[in-house]
C-alpha cells in the first residue's frame, strides 16, 4: 500500500517538474505531438464551456486540399501550400521564409470532446475548427435540496 | 489595530502594472516574407493569418515600407486559452525601399491571409541595354 502511495506521488512529482519546466519557457505546456518551433501551420487551443475551439493559423493554403480527420481523440491536420512554380529567367530572389510544402499536425483532444459534433471553416487564412463536449461533461450547476 | 476597514484593497501599484500590460499587447510578430525581384518589380509575398483588409495598413514613409496588421479571430467571450502558439495578434514588418522603386504605384492584394505587395521600378531604373556607335 506504501509502495503504492510512493508511485503515484512519485509521478506527481515528475509532472509537476516537467510542468515547471515547460512554465518556465512559454508559460503553457507543450505536448510529444506539437513541438513548438518552426512548424506550420501555429495552432491555438482553446475551450469555451460547451467546445473545444482550435485555430490553425494557415494563409493562403487551399481549403480543398485541407484534410481533417479525428482518430482515437486524436486531432489530425493535414494538407499542402504549393511550391512556388519556377521563377523566371533574370528574377531574383531575396527572400524565401514563407512555408512551403506538405505538413500536418496532430492535437491530442481531451476526453470529453465528441468526434461526432465537429465543424470547421476557413476564413482569411485561418482555420476554426469546433469540436463539441459530451453532454454529460458540460459544467451544471446542483441544486441543493 | 489595523485600519484597514474597506472591504476592497486598494491596490497601490495598480496604476503602475497596467503600463507593462499595455506594453506587453504590443508585442508584434515579424510575419514570414518572400521576396523576388525581376526587370519590373520587387513583388513580396508575407503571411498574416487572420488578418482583414480593415485591420492592415501599409505605409510608406521616408524609404521605408511598413506593414502593420492585427490579425481578429472570431471566438467567443468565454474562451479560455490552453496552448498558444501565436500569443500577440499584431504583425510588424518594416523594409527600406531604395529610390529607385516607385512607390506612388505600390499595388496590394491580400487573399486568404496572404498579402502580395507589387513595388515598381521606376523607369528610369529599370535595366536597358546600351547601344555603342562606332565612331
Amino acid at each position: 500500500m506504501s509502495d503504492l502511495y510512493f508511485r503515484t506521488d512519485l509521478f506527481g512529482e515528475l509532472d509537476r517538474l516537467q510542468r515547471q519546466m515547460s512554465d518556465l519557457f512559454e508559460g503553457f505546456p507543450s505536448s510529444l505531438r506539437s513541438s513548438r518551433m518552426g512548424t506550420f501551420p501555429h495552432i491555438n487551443v482553446g475551450t469555451t464551456d460547451s467546445t473545444i475551439e482550435i485555430v490553425a493559423f494557415a494563409p493562403g493554403v487551399d481549403p480543398a486540399k485541407l484534410d481533417i480527420s479525428i482518430d482515437k481523440g486524436l486531432l489530425s491536420i493535414a494538407g499542402e501550400r504549393s511550391t512556388r512554380q519556377p521563377l523566371p529567367e533574370g528574377t531574383r530572389q531575396y527572400a524565401q521564409e514563407r512555408f512551403t510544402g506538405s505538413f500536418r499536425r496532430v492535437i491530442e483532444l481531451p476526453q470529453q470532446s465528441d468526434p461526432d459534433k465537429v465543424q470547421a471553416r476557413y476564413a482569411d487564412g485561418c482555420l476554426l475548427i469546433t469540436v463539441g463536449k459530451r453532454e454529460a461533461s458540460k459544467p451544471r450547476s446542483i441544486t441543493v435540496e | 489595530m489595523s485600519d484597514n476597514t474597506g472591504i476592497t484593497q486598494h491596490d497601490p501599484n495598480a496604476m503602475t502594472r497596467s503600463e507593462p500590460d499595455e506594453a506587453r499587447r504590443r508585442v508584434t510578430l515579424t510575419p514570414a516574407v518572400d521576396i523576388v525581384e525581376d526587370a519590373h518589380a520587387v513583388t513580396v509575398w508575407a503571411d498574416l493569418p487572420g488578418v482583414q483588409k480593415d485591420k492592415l495598413d501599409i505605409r510608406v514613409h521616408d524609404g521605408s515600407l511598413t506593414i502593420d496588421a492585427e490579425s481578429v479571430v472570431p471566438v467567443t467571450p468565454d474562451l479560455r486559452l490552453s496552448h498558444a502558439e501565436i500569443r500577440a495578434p499584431y504583425f510588424l514588418r518594416r523594409f527600406t525601399v531604395s529610390e529607385d522603386f516607385d512607390t506612388s504605384r505600390i499595388e496590394a492584394a491580400l487573399k486568404d491571409g496572404v498579402l502580395k505587395l507589387t513595388i515598381p521600378r521606376r523607369d528610369e531604373a529599370k535595366p536597358r541595354r546600351i547601344e555603342v556607335r562606332l565612331g
